[in-house]
Formats: C-alpha cells, structure tokens, sequence
C-alpha cells in the first residue's frame, strides 16, 4: 500500500515535468482567431517561471536545461538558444525569489514582464547573432504578451494542484 | 549604494550558485553549459553536425510519439464531426425521402388525374361533342343515399353549367345535371329511382325506358313489349326519342347473374368516376 502511495505521489510530483518535456517535443497548434493567435502563449516559460519561483525542486535546472535543447531541435533553432532562454527566466525568477520576502501573486505577475523581457532578449540575440534565421517580432511580442496575460490563469491552476498533492 | 550593489551581486550569485536539495547543476554551470554549445555549433559546425544529427532523430522520433494524442484528439474531432454530420444528412436525407415519398404519390395521383383528363379531352375531340357546350368536371362528393343517387361536380353556372345538361364518363353517360350552383353542380345518376331515358337494345327496333333502381348492377327497363324476354348480353343504347340525347350512345348491358337471372347494367362505373364530361347532351357520330 505504502509503495503504490509513493509511486502515485512520484507520478503526480512529476506531472509537471512530463508537461515540459512533452511541450517540447510537441508544439500544440491552436488554431488563429482572426489575424491575432490569442492561444500562441508559451506554456513552457509559465511553467518555469512559476516552479521556480514557487517549487525550486519542481523542475531542476538539468531538465530546464534539457527540454530547452529538445526543443531548440524541434524549432530548428541554433542548440542552446532555448536552454540559456529558459535559465536566463529560471536566473531571473530565482534572483526573484531570494530578494522577495513576502509572495503576493500579483507581484509574482508583474515581475514576470521583466523575466520574459530578459528571457526573449537573450534569445533575440543568439537568433540574430548565432543564426541567419528571420524571426517575426511581432509574433514573438504577441507570444509574450499572452504568455503574461494567461500567467495569473496557470497560476492558480499550479497553486491548486500544489495544494492537491500536499494534501495527499 | 555600495550596499544596494552588494546585494545585487550576492542575490545574483546565490541565484546562479546555489543548488537546491534536488538540483544536481548548478545555474551557472548550465548557462556556460549553453553558452558553450551554441558556440561550438556556430564555430565547429563539422564537429556538432553529427551529434546534432543524432539528437535530431531521437527527438524527431520521440516527437512523432508524443504527438499521436493530439492526434488522436484531432481524429476525434474529426470524426465526431463527420459523426454529426452523418446523423445531420441522415435526418435531411429521410426528411428528403418523406417528401419524395409524397411527391412521388402526389405525381401518381397527378398522372392518374391527368389520364383522365386527357380521356375527357379524347371524348370531346375524338368522338366529338357536337360542341355547343363540353367541359370537364372534377367528381368532388359523391352522394349515395337511399334516396338519392348523385354526384357533386366542382363546376357550377360559373362554368355556364346548366340543368339538364347531360354527364359522361369514359365514354358511358353517368346522369345529368339536376342542380347549379355557382361553383358546383350535382348530377343525378341513372342508377337513381329518378333517372328514366329512352333506350334501345342492340339488334333489335324494342324501344324502352331504362329506370334506375339504386343498384349500379340492377337497372330495370320499363314499358317494353308484353311477353318479350330479354336476352343476355345485349348493349343498351340511347334511341334519342327525348330529342336531347343523341341516338346510339351505349349506355347498359344486360348479363346473366349467378343465381342465372338477367340483369341490366350500367356500362360505367358512376363510384370510379372521377373526371366527368359535362355536355349539353349529344355526341356527334
């Protein structure tokens, strides 16, 4: 009985996990509402940012690390480019995390804009630097912007199923 | 501000330094780690290209597999919606069906109606009313009373239909008019205890009066000759003695029953009439 607790408890403590990966590997297209995808969020950065700044041991650099590369070899873009991306956001949210003293989720939000900013630049510039891929950056604003407005959404999401599995 | 500065240095080297209790890497050491890569790929691309080649088709075949339940939910999706679309064109297609269904027995009921009509139409041209008047009537009523043997005719004065005025049907006299009205008339048929006209029977020069006695299968012929005994399958025809009806028109038959006894009948069916000819009473020859 005590062992399939714990398997259970290791399947739910490394939902999110799976989630990062299979995101990776597998970019899931909503279809576009008009001229605007509303939907083109990037669930990865919410994720990241979210479990860093909330459950550190929730994802693990290496991981972060990993799904970057895998997902740099998705999108075909120059090895690397993804991983720093995403360390870059855990860098900030970490740095984050030890400056705040008290969590209110509506500064978690807002600090979230600084984050994606520095998380895009540094992949702006490896794009632009270490590629000749064209890149639209209207589309990438677009990406970051409903990746902020949909974060307090996942943010509740992640709360309650923290919540979920500290119960069980 | 020298604090300020310090601080920042030193949250950013805990953030980049530390390792959690499960973190094997440290942040710092995956940025290099990153860094590293993407330099070696831009620098070196001879040397990266054939791990990268391998990484690509561990990836790509890991992301053909992680793809199949989006897949699958898009399989779904479509297939619900062929599903519905199915059920959609199955309930159009049988409401289509039904509505086929009656049109196909509303042209039956339009052909048959329409054969009529052009048998009505042969009557007036081929046998050729001797046309001071005919038109066709649709039989909307027919009214078979103990009293009464009649049909109700959808022309009435409207149609300059008059009384007296003769009725046929396939060819055989049915009756005449008996009452107008402005758009319907009734016919008095020669099966009613009413009906009386002057007849002949075929091979012979006996003149009779045939009667109707409310049975289609039942006509008498009155004042005929004593002792003449009427033989079986005789036409009767009209003998045009009432100066209105035009001699020769065949009206009844005689015919030897079941029980062998010899009855008079009409040639037309007056209950199957449904398109009827109304003229003013002759038939040219």
């Amino acid at each position: 009985m005590l062992y399939f607790r714990s398997i259970k408890e290791k399947i739910l403590t490394s939902l999110p996990l799976v989630l990062l990966y299979l995101f990776s590997f597998y970019h899931f297209q909503i279809p576009e509402v008009g001229k605007i995808n509303f939907f083109a969020f990037n669930f990865q950065m919410i994720l990241i940012y979210f479990y860093t700044l909330k459950f550190p041991d929730g994802l693990g650099y290496g991981n972060i690390f990993l799904a970057g590369i895998i997902n740099d070899t998705v999108l075909g873009t120059p090895l690397g480019t993804n991983s720093l991306s995403f360390l870059t956001l855990s860098l900030f949210t970490n740095y984050i995390r030890n400056a705040t003293l008290r969590s209110i989720w509506t500064a978690e939000w807002f600090t979230f804009i600084p984050a994606l900013f520095f998380s895009n630049l540094v992949y702006l510039i490896i794009i632009n630097n270490f590629s000749n891929i064209s890149f639209y950056y209207i589309e990438l604003l677009q990406n970051t912007f409903f990746t902020f407005l949909f974060f307090p959404i996942f943010h509740y999401i992640f709360s309650q199923y923290q919540r979920l599995i500290s119960r069980e | 501000m020298a604090d300020n500065r310090d601080d920042f240095l030193i949250a950013i080297r805990y953030a980049l330094l530390k390792k959690g209790a499960k973190q094997k890497f440290s942040l710092f050491f995956l940025i290099l780690l990153s860094i590293g890569i993407i330099t070696v790929d831009k620098l070196t691309p001879q040397i990266t290209h054939p791990i990268k080649g391998m990484l690509n088709d561990l990836v790509y075949h890991v992301s053909v597999v992680s793809s199949q339940p989006s897949k699958l939910r898009k399989y779904i999706a479509q297939e619900t919606i062929k599903h519905y679309d199915v059920i959609g064109e199955n309930k159009f297609l049988k409401k289509e069906i039904e509505f086929l269904k009656k049109q196909k027995f509303n042209n039956a009921y339009l052909s048959t109606e329409n054969q009529l009509l052009k048998n009505a139409l042969d009557l007036s041209i081929i046998k050729g009313f001797d046309q001071d008047f005919s038109i066709s009537a649709k039989v909307i009523l027919d009214q078979s009373s103990p009293f009464l043997k009649s049909l109700l005719l959808n022309k009435g004065t409207k149609d300059v239909i008059k009384r007296g005025m003769t009725v046929f049907s396939n060819d055989y006299l049915m009756g005449t008019i008996i009452e107008t009205n402005y758009l319907t008339s009734r016919v008095l048929l020669l099966t009613d205890l009413n009906s009386k006209i002057p007849v002949i029977i075929e091979n012979t020069n006996i003149n009779a009066i045939l009667e109707g006695t409310g049975k289609k299968q039942n006509l008498r012929l009155g004042y005929l000759p004593e002792n003449y005994i009427i033989e079986p399958n005789k036409i009767i025809f009209t003998s045009g003695k009432d100066g209105f009806l035009t001699a020769g028109i065949p009206v009844a038959e005689t015919y030897i029953s079941k029980k062998n006894k010899i009855f008079i009948r009409l040639l037309g069916d007056p209950d199957q009439a449904v398109i009827v000819n109304v003229t003013n009473g002759q038939i040219k020859k």
